[in-house]
């Protein structure tokens, strides 16, 4: 077996995994229904076993609907956030390639300020001046993409740096190679792609914990949202209603929080997975 | 080739430039969006009369006019009055008490991630543990500190906030940002890959063959490079105590923040980004008086050398 054959058998089970947990996201938040359904006070607190897959809460409605809400919430927009970092990304690896020495100093004095602030801080900004009928992830997950971009650029121009920059471009042109395919294939494919796609996943992680940590601050004081309508669920609402039997012992909603874990197990599993299947070889 | 001095200079700058500018973006923000200033950051729902919310919040000349009544008030330390969380509460006396509690659960959080550091300087983790240790890193803040505070709670009961409960509350924050959000993992791989790939330069085995010890060596010229990380798991800590304060009712700054968002306060918002703004500068200028320093050091001839 080649050198090249044994490290995609390593990479495979690791990108199924990762495709994988994407899609269950994925189908989870198109399985979303719209509002949850009655209260039904004969399953209250019904435990995966009396009402499957996963029990109920206080009213008696399904977690399932949670799980698939807080899907629906969040998964788009952290992966548009995603998207968003890996092109910014690939940018910051092309000007440093390309030697557009200029161009790349602005854009990294640019960086520098817009890193020097907590991310929390600017997206708590954000969500202050969100119109409250527009109170949706999209632009809190963007405000954090933009954010996380600087670094995601930084670390991909430091890939191209090493790889010889503007004279490694010169080099393949060379040897005959059209522009396409040295910036596309040799540049952004070959040796930007592990960078850009761990980037991509850890942003998209993070958006989806952001939402999470947000909707559950909200939550404990008993007020709206920044991230989504009333009308809807978070995962978030799975942890709070797990950390009501973390504390108090009457209260069982132990599969709650094991539910709300579990979903945020699967995100990281898909990050740390993602990152795996698309490392160098 | 650059002068050595250009970027500690360019970090004081923006150390200096932080806390003014980022109250004027939020000022400049809020007149950018479509509306009446007043009705965005009160709607009329909530607030009724926007016009004479707007002569008293002066937000009634204009954007430059708020910004520059605002900064005028606040650089003789009087950050105006809680528009929504505390009504008529002084927002100077609400960041005084907020700072020290933050600074105290951030000095405490550095503890863990300084000796993540120490042992990945030292190599002390062996690289079979790494997988083991990005698992860990995986663990979102709100995780741990939902179950920090359910400990905290449990034992102490869910309304207690002064003596033992307080520092238990802060000691257990601080737990959560020194080793969530990949903090720890991240302090021991990337010290390690920064020392390993130093240790790898001619100059350290010439340095161990001249009898000297790798370490007094490598670190003048790591440290530049050990002070960037750091500065970024500390801005990264600073995001996580807005999480961790808040989850865990500690009084500090991201507490006051959240709540300042949460209640649409925008008086308390401006005042505690402000003060985030400043704790940020406060790490732009230990990076580069770290940069001066190594520069200063390295500038010297080293004792041996020309003996």
């Amino acid at each position: 077996m080649s050198r090249g054959d044994a490290s995609q058998v390593n990479r495979l089970p690791a990108g199924m995994l990762a495709a994988g947990c994407l899609l269950l996201l994925l189908a989870a938040a198109a399985m979303a229904p719209e509002h949850l359904p009655d209260v039904n006070p004969d399953l209250r607190y019904a435990q995966p076993s009396a009402l499957p897959p996963f029990g109920a809460d206080a009213a008696g409605r399904s977690l399932l609907h949670y799980a698939t809400q807080g899907a629906r919430v969040a998964v788009v927009p952290a992966i548009v956030a995603g998207l968003v970092v890996g092109v910014l990304a690939v940018i910051g690896g092309l000007l440093r390639a390309m030697g557009l020495r200029r161009i790349d100093g602005w854009i990294q004095g640019l960086g520098e300020i817009v890193g020097a602030l907590p991310r929390m801080v600017v997206v708590l900004v954000i969500a202050l001046i969100l119109p409250r009928d527009a109170r949706v992830l999209l632009p809190l997950a963007l405000t954090w993409a933009l954010l996380a971009a600087p670094g995601a650029m930084d670390e991909a121009a430091a890939v191209a740096e090493r790889l010889g920059g503007a004279r490694f471009v010169e080099a393949l042109r060379a040897h005959g190679y059209s522009a396409p395919r040295i910036f596309l294939v040799h540049v952004v494919a070959l040796n930007l792609r592990p960078v850009v796609v761990r980037q991509m996943a850890e942003v998209t992680m993070q958006v989806i914990f952001l939402e999470i940590a947000l909707s559950y601050l909200a939550l404990a004081q008993d007020q709206p949202s920044f991230t989504h309508p009333d009308s809807l669920k978070s995962w978030a609402d799975l942890l709070n209603l797990g950390y009501t039997w973390l504390v108090f012992d009457d209260v069982q909603t132990g599969h709650a929080l094991a539910l709300g874990v579990a979903l945020i197990g699967i995100v990281s599993v898909m990050a740390l997975a993602t990152g795996r299947a698309a490392r160098a070889r | 080739m650059r002068q050595w001095w250009v970027r500690p200079a360019v970090r004081i700058g923006a150390a200096l430039l932080l806390p003014f500018a980022v109250p004027l973006i939020i000022t400049l923000l809020i007149w950018a969006l479509p509306g009446d200033p007043a009705s965005i950051i009160c709607p009329p729902e909530s607030c009724g009369g926007t016009a004479a919310l707007a002569e008293r919040w002066h937000l009634d000349a204009g954007p430059m006019s708020f910004f520059s009544h605002w900064m005028g008030q606040a650089l003789q330390g009087d950050l105006g009055e809680s528009w929504r969380f505390l009504q008529g509460e002084s927002v100077s006396v609400l960041v005084r008490e907020a700072v020290p509690t933050t600074l105290i659960l951030m000095a405490l959080a550095l503890l863990p991630m300084g000796l993540a550091s120490a042992l990945g300087a030292k190599n002390a983790i062996p690289e079979k543990a790494d997988p083991v240790l990005q698992v860990v890193g995986l663990v979102p803040a709100i995780v741990l500190a939902l179950a920090a505070a359910a400990v905290v709670e449990v034992n102490y009961g869910t309304m207690s906030f002064a003596g033992e409960a307080r520092w238990a509350r802060i000691l257990a924050g601080a737990a959560v940002l020194g080793l969530a959000d990949g903090v720890f993992s991240g302090a021991v791989t990337g010290t390690r890959g920064l020392f390993r790939s130093e240790d790898q330069q001619r100059y350290v085995g010439i340095a161990i063959l001249r009898g000297e010890r790798k370490l007094p060596n490598t670190l003048p010229n790591v440290a530049p490079a050990l002070a960037g990380q750091l500065r970024a798991r500390c801005l990264h800590m600073l995001s996580g105590a807005v999480v961790v304060e808040a989850v865990l009712r500690i009084d500090g700054l991201g507490d006051l923040l959240w709540n300042g968002a949460l209640w649409q306060d925008f008086g308390v918002v401006l005042a505690a980004a402000t003060g985030f703004a400043g704790l940020s500068s406060l790490l732009l200028v230990v990076q580069a008086l770290t940069e001066v320093l190594v520069a200063v050091h390295v500038r010297r001839a080293p004792a041996g050398v020309l003996s």
